[in-house]
């Protein structure tokens, strides 16, 4: 049977309904693009669908050119399982040689990988995946419907400690057993995979785009993944030492599927340097040549590395630092007091402060305005006074409250400013920084503390992620039976007009239940020198490896 | 001769036993082994669970049990895990073997390679600590503490090296032109910056250093402020700075030391003999006051040798060069308990060694010196 190719057929009817949004001004271009391509109408298709040319692949039309080493700085984390992974660090090193089903791009679409397309029925409750044909796993084995099955077989196991991907892909799994139910996934044949969830959802290409879900061989069975490297990705680990470095090597023995379909690889060797969470220490390695590129400029080095002559690359993200509360920590299980904490911060001023203006202001309920389905609302009160009397009527005028973070220069930055306007609303507050190494053994158990979120396509995703009750990353320990009820039925429909409506009730509660300060939004940095290319930073930091090039030295 | 060198083993041993468990104590204390418990199994667990991981991983029983297994005069504990399946310390893989199988190696060499898997409980040695060869796990670098260590004092090794090599012949050289004339203008100025460099610590040079030479903010630039790249191929541009904040620290110290004892030779009656015989200063300087002169540098060379290694954790961590310091301070900051111990044994030896080579050495630079008579 031939592999049915739903993209040249007629787009899904619900992409052609956003397109007459992004015509009415109710959808921006980039949220269409990654509906209309989530739907599975091809990104070229989508910018027609919008009476637009496709961009060129690259902004630049120079030819890229094979070979070369590229070094970067990056944390070099100890690889596990990846369902399991929760650092992007980590999904970056094995990228080498773990590819995706789909990936995002910068701007905001969803490319084709391991699959060759993907179509979702009216309601969103049934998916039809055409895998994609003649790529083949480093060690020989052929690529099939079995793999994609095993794979979300793995990830929709939820009796797996720390496996973050199950409650992604919560309509695959049987709430009794925690595991998936066999009969949702179908395999049609060697090439095509039915999905029937149990609920509508709209996300599920999306997530399986998400860093965690790299696809690994049936052989893998937890453990090290570089131990014994199966994946259909072009390079081969050849270092690796956890808070040393990690290097990536073109393996000569395989044909990578990829090199027909999207180009590349081009570099022969990707070194990735730990020069741990202080921002000097590389630039001082940038200053002395040991680097190519950074893995995220920060703060003011954004004008250190313009003035040493590196090429700046910006993406615009739902990226963001969250100054949470843990609910289960007193003082912070009373509402009162979070809301006086919240009353008394301008997140203006944070975003002035802690990130030189390099944002947009945010307004403490964790929906980007790039979010499809964001709901405007009346902007956060500010009022100190209103802040030092409310804690006082709850009881905690003389308390002294402990902000902590990371020694990372922005992150204490903001919290230094968050901090400082408690302070002059007249409450008493301590702050403590501490080292990386330290601050990321509890960061889920600090009373109060601030952690950096990476952004999601969806607005519904970040919240499924981390205010959903009792998910695995729900720093906040937030637990409201009526935002989980709400948040279930945002999350089953497609139509971003319609969800806008039940995203106004959950924004509320996050803002009325006083769960975060979430000052700002946050855009992303990277530095490279002029020699490198297709390493612009990325929304989610993926690493495109494959797109990645240097000029020859002169 | 030999009974002194007994003697100072045995005060070897003693101090690494009592180091070692003042370590082993700190790194057991309760909320420490609830982090590891908690980074291990996840953030989340509860007070019953952190106490059921700790129970299932051996860190249950009694501390001084613990400190016998990791000695390995005790027999190493056994359990099981949540599956059923029997795990203990000495069933952990030896050195990772597997670990190198490459692709082409298949799906046969699946499950059971995997790191965690080590040898059969029955073949599996009862004892496994350190008289056993078997230095633990180190949690953070995901290594055997063996290879971790050995790669740290590798590092530090040519760090060190270097260090010396531009220190002792520097400070010689400092200390003997500033004391074979006391009190003149050349001693002043040498003294002056041996005094110096010796009060400046290396947190201080280090930074001035790299501000100074190595960013743009001078646009000197001569030298990198990074030595990661030192690792592999050190050169001249990456590990200068490094190698001289720890060589100006240290060699202030022996250039004073050594412009004593020249200065105290020089008034020696054999020295005002030697000169009134008619032989040239210079000569004498050379071949009759130089030889008794370096007695006591020698002795504050080998005693610096410890001191040095705590410029080592500043520097090694300023300049991002993972040898030993860089290590134990990675090991501190996340309570590694294996990877502490072991850095803490490779001390005590380092500093004690050190200790009985300058005692040897002083025996055989001066022969009025007798080791070993009482």
């Amino acid at each position: 049977m031939t592999p049915r190719r739903p993209s040249a057929r007629a787009p899904h009817p619900a992409a052609l309904m956003h397109a007459g949004e992004v015509r009415a001004g109710r959808l921006s271009r980039r949220e269409f693009l990654t509906r209309a391509t989530a739907l599975g109408v091809a990104s070229g298709a989508a910018y027609g669908l919008l009476g637009l040319e496709a961009p060129a692949g690259a902004q630049d039309a120079a030819t890229p050119v094979p070979g070369g080493t590229l070094r970067m700085n990056m944390e070099t984390r100890a690889l596990k399982d990846p369902r399991t992974w929760d650092w992007s660090e980590i999904a970056n090193f094995a990228r080498g040689w773990l590819d995706y089903l789909a990936e995002y791009q910068a701007d905001g679409t969803l490319r084709p990988m391991l699959l060759e397309s993907w179509e979702a029925n009216a309601d969103a409750t049934e998916w039809v995946l055409s895998v994609r044909q003649g790529v083949t796993w480093n060690n020989g084995d052929p690529f099939t419907a079995e793999d994609v099955a095993h794979n979300l077989r793995r990830w929709c196991d939820g009796t797996v400690e720390g496996n973050s991907m199950a409650a992604r892909f919560a309509g695959l799994v049987d709430p009794a057993t925690n595991r998936m139910r066999e009969e949702a996934v179908e395999i049609l044949d060697a090439a095509t995979v039915r999905l029937r969830l149990s609920a509508p959802d709209i996300a599920v290409v999306a997530n399986m785009a998400d860093y965690p879900a790299a696809v690994v061989h049936r052989s893998y069975d937890g453990g090290d993944p570089a131990a014994s490297p199966i994946g259909t990705g072009p390079y081969l680990p050849e270092v690796n030492e956890v808070g040393v470095r990690q290097v990536l090597v073109r393996n000569p023995d395989h044909a990578w599927w990829g090199t027909a379909v999207h180009g590349g690889p081009w570099l022969d060797r990707i070194e990735y340097i730990d020069y741990g969470t202080d921002p000097a220490a590389v630039l001082a390695a940038a200053e002395s040549g040991e680097i190519d590129a950074t893995y995220q400029t920060n703060g003011d080095f954004i004008d250190i590395y313009d003035s040493l002559g590196w090429a700046k690359s910006e993406a615009i993200t739902a990226s963001t630092l969250a100054v949470r509360f843990n609910q289960r920590q007193p003082p912070y299980d009373s509402r009162e007091v979070r809301r006086a904490l919240q009353m008394a911060v301008d997140n203006a001023v944070v975003l002035e402060l802690g990130y030189s203006d390099r944002g947009l202001v945010a307004e403490n309920h964790h929906v980007c305005p790039i979010h499809p389905e964001y709901a405007e609302l009346p902007p956060p009160v500010v009022d100190p006074a209103a802040a030092r009397a409310a804690l006082e009527a709850a009881g905690h005028g003389a308390t002294e409250f402990e902000l902590v973070s990371l020694d990372d220069s922005f992150q204490a930055a903001t919290c230094d400013a968050v901090a400082a306007q408690i302070r002059d609303a007249g409450i008493a507050i301590r702050r403590t920084v501490l080292p990386g190494s330290t601050f990321w053994n509890d960061w889920l158990n600090y009373p109060f503390s601030a952690t950096q979120w990476a952004m999601r396509p969806l607005g519904v995703q970040t919240l499924n992620l981390a205010y959903k009750s009792g998910v695995a990353w729900n720093e906040t320990a937030f637990a409201n039976a009526e935002f989980d009820a709400a948040l279930a039925e945002a999350s089953s429909i497609t139509d971003a007009e319609a969800r806008r409506a039940v995203m106004a009730r959950l924004q509320r509660i996050l803002q009325d239940e006083g769960v975060v300060i979430q000052p700002y939004w946050l855009a992303l940095y990277r530095h490279a020198t002029p020699r490198v290319r297709g390493a612009e930073q990325h929304p989610i930091y993926e690493h495109h490896h494959y797109k990645w090039w240097m000029e020859p030295a002169n | 001769m030999l009974r002194l060198l007994l003697r100072r083993l045995g005060v070897l041993l003693g101090a690494a036993v009592a180091l070692t468990f003042v370590v082993f104590w700190l790194t057991n204390l309760p909320p420490n082994l609830e982090r590891i418990a908690r980074s291990e199994a996840g953030t989340r667990i509860s007070e019953a669970e952190v106490a059921g991981w700790l129970e299932r991983n051996g860190y249950g029983r009694p501390l001084l049990v613990r400190y016998g297994e990791w000695l390995g005069v005790l027999p190493g504990w056994v359990g099981m895990d949540g599956d059923g399946n029997p795990r203990g310390r000495c069933l952990r893989a030896g050195d990772g073997a597997g670990r190198d199988a490459g692709p082409e190696s298949g799906p046969e060499s699946g499950p059971e390679s995997g790191p965690e898997s080590g040898p059969e409980p029955a073949e599996a040695p009862a004892r496994c600590g350190l008289l056993q060869g078997d230095w633990g796990w180190s949690r953070v670098f995901q290594a055997e503490v063996r290879d971790v260590v050995a790669r740290g004092l590798g590092h530090t090794a040519k760090l060190m090296a270097w260090v010396l090599v531009v220190m002792v012949p520097s400070a010689l050289l400092l200390g003997v032109l500033a004391g074979m004339r006391e009190g003149s203008g050349l001693d002043r100025a040498l003294s002056g910056v041996a005094v110096l460099t010796a009060a400046t610590p290396e947190y201080v040079s280090g930074v001035v250093l790299v501000a100074v030479f190595a960013s743009s903010a001078t646009g000197l630039r001569w030298f990198n402020g990074s030595a990661t790249s030192a690792m592999e191929d050190a050169t001249l541009a990456n590990f200068t700075l490094p190698v001289l904040t720890i060589a100006l620290y240290g060699m202030g110290y022996v250039a004073r030391m050594t412009r004593a004892a020249m200065a105290e030779v020089m008034t020696a009656p054999y020295i005002r003999a030697a000169r009134l015989k008619g032989l040239s200063f210079r000569q004498v300087v050379l071949r009759h006051a130089l030889r008794n002169a370096l007695i006591a540098p020698f002795t504050v060379v080998m005693l610096q040798i410890p001191w040095l290694l705590n410029g080592v954790v500043i520097v090694e961590t300023l300049f991002n060069y993972k040898g030993f310091g860089w290590t134990l301070v990675e090991a501190a900051g996340n309570n590694d308990i294996d990877l502490l111990l072991g850095v803490s044994v490779v001390s005590v030896v380092v500093v004690l060694l050190t200790q009985m080579a300058s005692d040897l050495g002083y025996a055989l630079l001066n022969p009025r010196i007798r080791l070993g008579r009482g």
